[in-house]
């Protein structure tokens, strides 16, 4: 098991899923794979497919009809798997705390692993969440 | 009983590490071209041991032996490439006649293989991506097939591959005749498609229909496509260099040049992969019935002839 | 009559000399803005004169919920005088209703979905009024955005948990 996860650490795919976000997060997690920040030269890899993915990214407070899906999506994900929260939306639903339409945060529904905060995050800070989780995954510090 | 030492060693264990390492070339030049780093050495052995550690999920509506075996297959077959052409290579008295035919028929298995796995699937996109694949064997098989009969040709009518490395060795590459050169043309972009790259990757066309056949894999079955393909990155510029380029001979500065002719093969996909768009399947097979054959068609007729 | 020729004063006063009766009163805020209040019952007609007539473009409608009433404005613009026209129409609080825009014109079809669903708001003659934004399980004649609105859930989590 802690061969598997040293191996998953050494090249994640990445699973990049917005629960109805504002979509900045987004753009600050697609601007990590521009040439500025390259994250390829970690392994990291934009999966297409469900199925190929080894962390799942989330941006957005869940709302109610993105909810059924994000289960779906765990769900289909090959264990071992990883979670990571971006932004304040879905660390705690952040400012629609109230709303009528996001009920639960997100490490209600599923388990996370790392909460990245930022409204939004900039890409350096999104990377040196990936460290962290590499490194509390990896056992060092 | 030479074969089954060569096919553990060379086809499986030598191909396998070969091919990794040639489609690390592919991605560290994409990267350096698009102003990146690009990934490590290790990179592609790590993707696959990774892969091989996660579960295997079987969704409710595939047919599970098909899906199961549909990966087993592709690889077995281009193991079986892979020990051919490097008997053809290493000891050349120990192959049999019509190897050349042997080895164009199990070039086409892995295609199927991914054909079977995208509608052993039982999803929709898959079906998709698997029947645009079948359109592409299609389109792609005839100008392969008529382009690899010139040096057939310019070797005096022999379809033993051994024939054909000697005839370059006397007479000077297939490729440094104008049909040869032409057939080098043809074969080189035949290859682009066999392989699934740019501008030709449209079953698995990532933004389109999220990865096509290969979008229910997950595990060791991935793990197993991508070492296939990885394996065929590297088997396919080793068979056009045999019939090309004069193969790979192993005797003092020949060695290097043999390197250095699969390495420039391998960088010329690469470099067409990283400067076209991709096109549509209707357009993809109109141009491979329509200039590609035509042009395989002029290179056989040129060879006829003599030139 | 086209809005070709016109200008600003030009359709302001055409319109409070054709729809006398029906306008309550005129705002002009800005020369840009102007906020038109009017009886619910000819609404459609005036829309419709302003969309066909004057070729003005229906841009959207806002529903709002205030003390005393619920009110939706109807927001209109002419181009080429740079003119943004509301059309206010205030509602009684325990019933709602109106005619609808949408045979008139396919724009108001989705919005007025919208506003039925959130606000509570009846529309006469609205040819498909289904749910469009809230999810399948929500709770029938349970209006989000009214000022009474209270948590139905249960299951809610409102705090931050610290």
């Amino acid at each position: 098991m802690d061969f598997k996860l040293r191996a998953l650490l050494k090249s994640p795919w990445v699973f990049h899923l917005s629960t109805g976000s504002c979509n900045n997060c987004d753009i600050e997690i697609l601007d990590c794979l521009t040439p500025r920040f390259d994250i390829e030269r970690f392994g990291m890899v934009l999966a297409g497919s469900i199925k190929h993915a080894d962390v799942l990214l989330v941006t957005g407070s869940c709302n109610r009809q993105s909810v059924e899906r994000l289960k779906r999506l765990y769900e289909q994900m090959p264990k071992p798997c990883l979670v990571v929260a971006i932004g304040e939306c879905s660390l705690s639903r952040g400012m629609f705390i109230h709303s009528y339409n996001c009920p639960k945060p997100l490490d209600k529904i599923i388990p996370v692993d790392v909460y990245i905060p930022g409204c939004p995050p900039k890409p350096e800070a999104i990377i040196a969440g990936v460290v962290k989780l590499i490194e509390k995954v990896g056992g060092t510090t | 009983m030479i074969y089954f030492g060569y096919l553990v060693t060379y086809g499986l264990l030598l191909t396998a590490v070969l091919g990794l390492l040639a489609s690390w070339v592919d991605r560290k030049v994409t990267a350096r071209v698009q102003y990146r780093v690009g990934p490590p050495v290790l990179q592609p052995f790590i993707d696959i041991v990774k892969l091989l550690g996660k579960e295997t999920v079987i969704p409710a509506g595939a047919s599970r032996a098909l899906f199961l075996a549909a990966p087993v297959v592709g690889l077995a077959s281009v193991i079986l490439v892979a020990t051919l052409l490097w008997v053809v290579s290493v000891h050349p008295g120990e192959s049999f006649v019509g190897d050349l035919i042997v080895v164009l028929y199990l070039l086409t298995v892995p295609s199927m293989s991914i054909i079977l796995g995208g509608f052993a699937s039982g999803n929709p996109l898959a079906s998709l991506g698997a029947s645009r694949e079948m359109k592409l064997v299609l389109a792609y098989e005839l100008p392969f097939v008529l382009a690899a009969m010139v040096p057939v040709i310019l070797s005096g009518l022999s379809i033993r591959l051994e024939d054909i490395l000697s005839a370059q060795a006397q007479n000077g590459a297939v490729a440094s005749s104008l049909s040869g050169f032409l057939a080098l043309v043809v074969a080189v972009l035949c290859m682009q498609a066999k392989l699934g790259l740019v501008p030709f990757d449209i079953p698995e066309a990532e933004t389109e229909i999220v990865s096509g056949p290969l979008i229910e894999f997950s595990g060791p079955g991935l793990a197993i496509y991508r070492l296939m393909k990885n394996m065929l990155l590297f088997a396919l510029p080793f068979f056009l260099t045999i019939l090309f380029l004069g193969g790979l001979r192993f005797d003092g500065v020949h060695l290097v040049y043999g390197v250095l002719k699969l390495v420039g093969l391998v960088a010329l996909i690469t470099v067409i992969r990283n400067t076209n768009p991709r096109v549509r399947i209707d357009q993809a097979l109109r141009f491979f019935w329509g200039p590609v054959a035509a042009l395989a068609v002029i290179a056989v007729g040129l060879a006829l002839m003599g030139w | 009559m086209t809005s070709q020729g016109l200008t600003r004063e030009g359709v302001l006063k055409d319109l409070e000399e054709r729809f006398r009766d029906c306008i309550v009163e005129v705002f002009d805020k800005s020369p840009k803005r102007v906020f038109i209040e009017v009886k619910p019952e000819p609404l459609v007609r005036m829309a419709n004169y302003l969309f066909k007539d004057l070729g003005a473009r229906f841009n959207i409608a806002s529903g709002l919920d205030t003390r005393s009433h619920i009110e939706i404005l109807y927001h209109f613009t002419i181009e080429d005088l740079n003119l943004l026209i509301s059309l206010r129409v205030k509602l009684d609080r325990e019933h709602p209703a109106i005619d609808s825009l949408a045979p008139s014109f396919e724009a108001a079809n989705w919005i007025e979905r919208e506003m039925h669903e959130l606000l509570g708001i009846d529309f006469n003659g609205h040819p498909d009024l289904r749910r469009l934004l809230l999810p399948d399980q929500w709770p029938e004649g349970v209006f989000p955005l009214r000022q009474d609105y209270e948590e139905w859930d249960p299951e809610a989590i409102r705090d931050r948990g610290v």
